[in-house]
């Protein structure tokens, strides 16, 4: 197999290399960002603890996000029937979920109502939409 | 807009296999079923535009703030599996 090749990555948070290999497809993009329907994750120490999640087609949206259950231990989501078949998911894979953070009224806030899912095995992802759950799209970050 | 008429399990066809079935009508409410292959999402309006609303917010996150929230931010650390 041939190496596969570097993507350099520019983000308004930096210039970023990541491998090839580490391109997500969301078949229908992300709310708001439709036609962008492949993204990158960086995690770099400038953006420790952040993940970003950078559109690599269109307008190439650039997102920080974090682990939800590094904000609120034992966050849990379910997944639908279709959500599952939209990550081809074969069994009970790990999977990588993210909260994407915002600011709103000058307070860092992160949306665990719609949080992104990732199934890494088939590097396809979505962002869940659940009426239902009470998880907030405006969590607050900040604890002081 | 395409306007119809439809009543009680009666139903519309959107493309080839879309269907949007009307299954109960109430006085402010109509219970509606919708039919797609499972590569359409389909979602309420609302929650979407929210979604989208959130996500526009957080594309537009200035490079300044990035250093300001890491440091207030306290994040619980990730709990080992236990074997």
């Amino acid at each position: 197999m041939t190496p596969s090749a570097a993507l350099e990555i520019v983000t308004r948070f930096g210039t970023f290399t990541v491998d090839q290999d580490a391109v997500v497809t969301f078949a229908h993009g992300l709310p708001g960002f439709e036609r962008c329907r492949r993204f990158v994750l960086v995690s770099a120490p400038a953006l420790d603890p952040f993940t970003c999640l950078h559109g690599i087609d269109g307008s190439e949206p650039s997102f920080l996000t974090l682990d939800p259950q590094r904000i609120v231990p034992g966050f849990q989501m379910p997944l639908g029937d279709a959500d599952r078949r939209r990550l081809e998911l074969a069994g009970s894979e790990t999977l990588l979920w993210l909260a994407v953070v915002h600011i709103d009224d000058a307070a860092a806030r992160v949306n665990l109502k719609a949080p992104i899912v990732i199934n890494p095995r088939r590097m396809v992802g979505l962002q869940v939409m659940n009426a239902d759950t009470l998880y907030a799209a405006d969590h607050p970050l900040d604890r002081d | 807009m395409l306007v119809f008429t439809r009543r009680r399990d009666e139903a519309i066809v959107i493309g080839d296999g879309i269907e949007v079935r009307v299954l109960r009508t109430g006085k402010d409410a109509v219970r509606i079923g919708v039919t797609a292959a499972h590569d359409v999402p389909v979602h309420r309006r609302e929650v979407y535009d929210a979604v989208r609303a959130a996500n526009q917010s957080a594309a537009a996150v200035p490079v300044a703030s990035l250093g300001q929230i890491a440091g207030r931010v306290r994040l619980h650390p990730l709990l080992e599996p236990v074997e």
